[in-house]
C-alpha cells in the first residue's frame, strides 16, 4: 500500500479510537474516584511517534498539527491537545538522535517500532514524549497550580495509562514477521 | 535579503514550530474566558455526526436506567401538579382556568420559558473545562447562552450552535459559575474546582446560617437558568476562618456520567431583559 494512503488510515484509525472508545471509558469506568484524579488515556501521540524515520521536521509539524486540531475539535479543547503535540512532533527527531546508534538518514524505509528499535529503547523514546505531553496538556487545561500534587498524580496516572494503551496497540498492530 | 532568505531557510523548522504554537496559544486564549468563543469545537458537522451516529449504538444499554429516571421525573411532576391543583392529576381531568388579562392585579407573564428536548451524543467528566454535545442545533432553535437542565438538575450553557449540534459548557468546569440560594432564600453561587465530578461547592454564604447535610441548593432567578432547579444537596459546611463565610459541598443531583436526554430551556424574555441591563449598565 502506499505510505501516503497507509498513514492517512493510520491517522483516521488513531483518531476513532481516541475518540469514541478511550474517551468514553471514564464514565462507565470507576464510579467514586475519591479524591483520585479522573482521566482520559490519550493514544493520538502515537501517530506521530509512529511515523517513518526519514519523515522532514516540517511535515513531522504540520501533521501534529492536523492530529491535534482534530481531537481538539472533538474534545472542546481549542488548542491545547494541538500545543502539546506540536512540541512532541518538534522534539522527536533529537529524542530519536540520541536514541539510535546510527544517523537518522541510514534509516531508509522504517519507521520506530519495537521490531526496528529493540524493547528498550522504543520505551524509553516512547514513554519520554508521552510523558513530556501529557505534562504539557494537563498543565495547560488546569492552569492551577494551588494543587500541583494532584495536577503530577493527573499527568503519571494519565501517562501510564496511556502507555500501556500504546503498547497494546503496538501488539494488536504490529505485523508479525513471517521470515525468520 | 539575502541572508534573510538564508536565515528562513536554515531556521525554517524552529520558524514553523513557533508559529503553529503561537497558533494554539491564540486559540487557547480565546477560550479562557466565558465570553470567548473557540473556533475549533464539536458542535461542528463532522463530529457531531460522527458522536451522534456513535451513539446511535451505544444508547441502547442505556434504555433501563433512561426508564428509571423518566418514571422518577413524571412521579415528580405529578406530584408538584397536584400541589398546585388539589386534583388527582391520575385521573383524566385537565382544567384550563383562562387568564384574566384585564386583571391588572397580578403579572401574568413573569417569564416564558420555552423546553426543547435532545438527547446527549457526547459527554465529559475528566476535563477541566467539560462539555456536552447535543442533536439540536440553531435549526431546531437552539441559541448561544440557553440553559440546559436534565430531569433532575441543572446541566449547563449552550456555548457553540451549528445547524444540527450545539456543544454545551457543563456546570462542571472552572470557568463557569452559577448563582444559587438555599430554601430560605439565602444566596450564593457554585463553582467546581475542576476535580470530582460528584463535588461541587457552593460560596458566599455567611456564617450564622445554620445549613446541615441534606440540604437542597436550588437555581435563582439571577442566572441564566430557570428559578427554583434542584442544583444539589448539601453534604459538608466548612467555616473559612479569613472571611467568616461558609464553604458548602454539593453533591450534584444530575448524573454527569449518565446524562442521555437534556431539556433546553429558552426564556422569552430574556433578551428584553439583557438589553434592559445592558442599557443600565452602559450609561454613564
Amino acid at each position: 500500500m502506499n505510505l501516503y494512503v497507509k498513514n492517512f488510515l493510520k491517522f483516521a484509525l488513531i483518531v476513532l479510537l481516541q475518540v469514541l472508545i478511550l474517551n468514553k471509558i471514564v464514565l462507565r469506568w470507576w464510579p467514586e474516584p475519591s479524591g483520585f484524579p479522573l482521566f482520559i488515556p490519550n493514544i493520538y501521540p502515537l501517530y506521530i511517534l509512529l511515523l517513518p524515520f526519514e519523515t522532514p521536521v516540517w511535515a513531522l509539524l504540520m501533521l501534529g498539527f492536523a492530529m491535534g486540531i482534530t481531537v481538539d475539535a472533538f474534545m472542546n479543547t481549542a488548542g491545547i491537545h494541538a500545543f502539546a503535540t506540536v512540541l512532541i512532533a518538534y522534539l522527536r527527531t533529537n529524542v530519536l538522535n540520541a536514541l539510535m546508534p546510527r544517523n537518522l538518514s541510514d534509516y531508509i524505509n522504517q519507521s520506530p517500532s519495537i521490531k526496528n528499535m529493540g524493547w528498550m529503547p522504543f520505551l524509553v523514546y516512547s514513554s519520554f514524549l508521552i510523558l513530556l505531553h501529557h505534562l504539557i496538556f494537563f498543565t495547560i487545561e488546569l492552569w492551577n497550580f494551588s494543587n500541583v500534587s494532584y495536577l503530577l498524580l493527573k499527568v503519571l496516572a494519565s501517562a501510564l495509562t496511556s502507555m500501556l494503551f500504546v503498547i497494546v496497540y503496538l501488539l494488536l498492530f504490529t505485523k508479525q514477521n513471517a521470515t525468520r | 535579503m539575502r541572508t534573510f532568505i538564508l536565515f528562513v531557510r536554515r531556521f525554517f523548522n524552529l520558524i514553523l514550530f513557533l508559529a503553529l504554537e503561537i497558533v494554539c496559544i491564540m486559540l487557547i486564549a480565546r477560550t479562557k474566558t466565558l465570553q470567548g468563543t473557540d473556533i475549533v469545537s464539536s458542535a461542528n458537522t463532522v463530529s457531531g455526526l460522527m458522536y451522534k451516529k456513535q451513539n446511535d449504538v451505544v444508547n441502547y444499554f442505556g434504555l433501563r436506567k433512561m426508564n428509571d429516571s423518566l418514571i422518577n421525573e413524571n412521579a415528580h411532576l405529578r406530584a408538584m401538579l397536584s400541589l398546585s391543583h388539589s386534583y388527582d392529576t391520575l385521573k383524566d381531568i385537565i382544567i384550563r382556568k383562562g387568564l384574566d388579562k384585564a386583571d391588572s392585579g397580578h403579572v401574568v407573564h413573569y417569564a416564558e420559558y420555552v423546553y426543547r428536548t435532545a438527547r446527549v451524543v457526547n459527554n465529559s467528566i475528566s476535563a477541566a473545562n467539560n462539555y456536552v454535545t447535543i442533536n439540536r442545533g440553531s435549526d431546531d432553535g437552539v441559541n448561544r447562552n440557553m440553559a440546559v437542565i436534565s430531569g433532575s438538575g441543572i446541566v449547563g450553557r449552550v456555548v457553540h450552535v451549528s445547524s444540527h449540534f450545539a456543544s454545551i459548557l457543563s456546570v462542571l468546569s472552572v470557568k463557569q459559575q452559577v448563582s444559587a440560594k438555599l430554601k430560605d432564600g439565602t444566596i450564593g453561587y457554585i463553582t467546581w474546582d475542576g476535580e470530582r465530578p460528584d463535588v461541587m461547592v457552593m460560596r458566599d454564604v455567611p456564617q450564622q446560617i445554620k445549613v446541615k447535610a441534606g440540604d437542597s441548593v436550588f437555581t435563582t432567578s439571577y442566572s441564566f437558568f430557570p428559578p427554583d432547579i434542584m442544583i444539589g444537596t448539601v453534604f459538608k459546611t466548612e467555616t473559612v476562618k479569613k472571611n467568616n463565610l461558609q464553604l458548602l459541598y454539593l453533591k450534584p443531583s444530575t448524573d454527569f456520567r449518565d446524562l442521555q436526554y437534556v431539556y433546553v430551556v429558552e426564556n422569552k424574555s430574556d433578551p428584553e431583559r439583557k438589553q434592559l441591563e445592558d442599557s443600565v449598565k452602559t450609561k454613564p
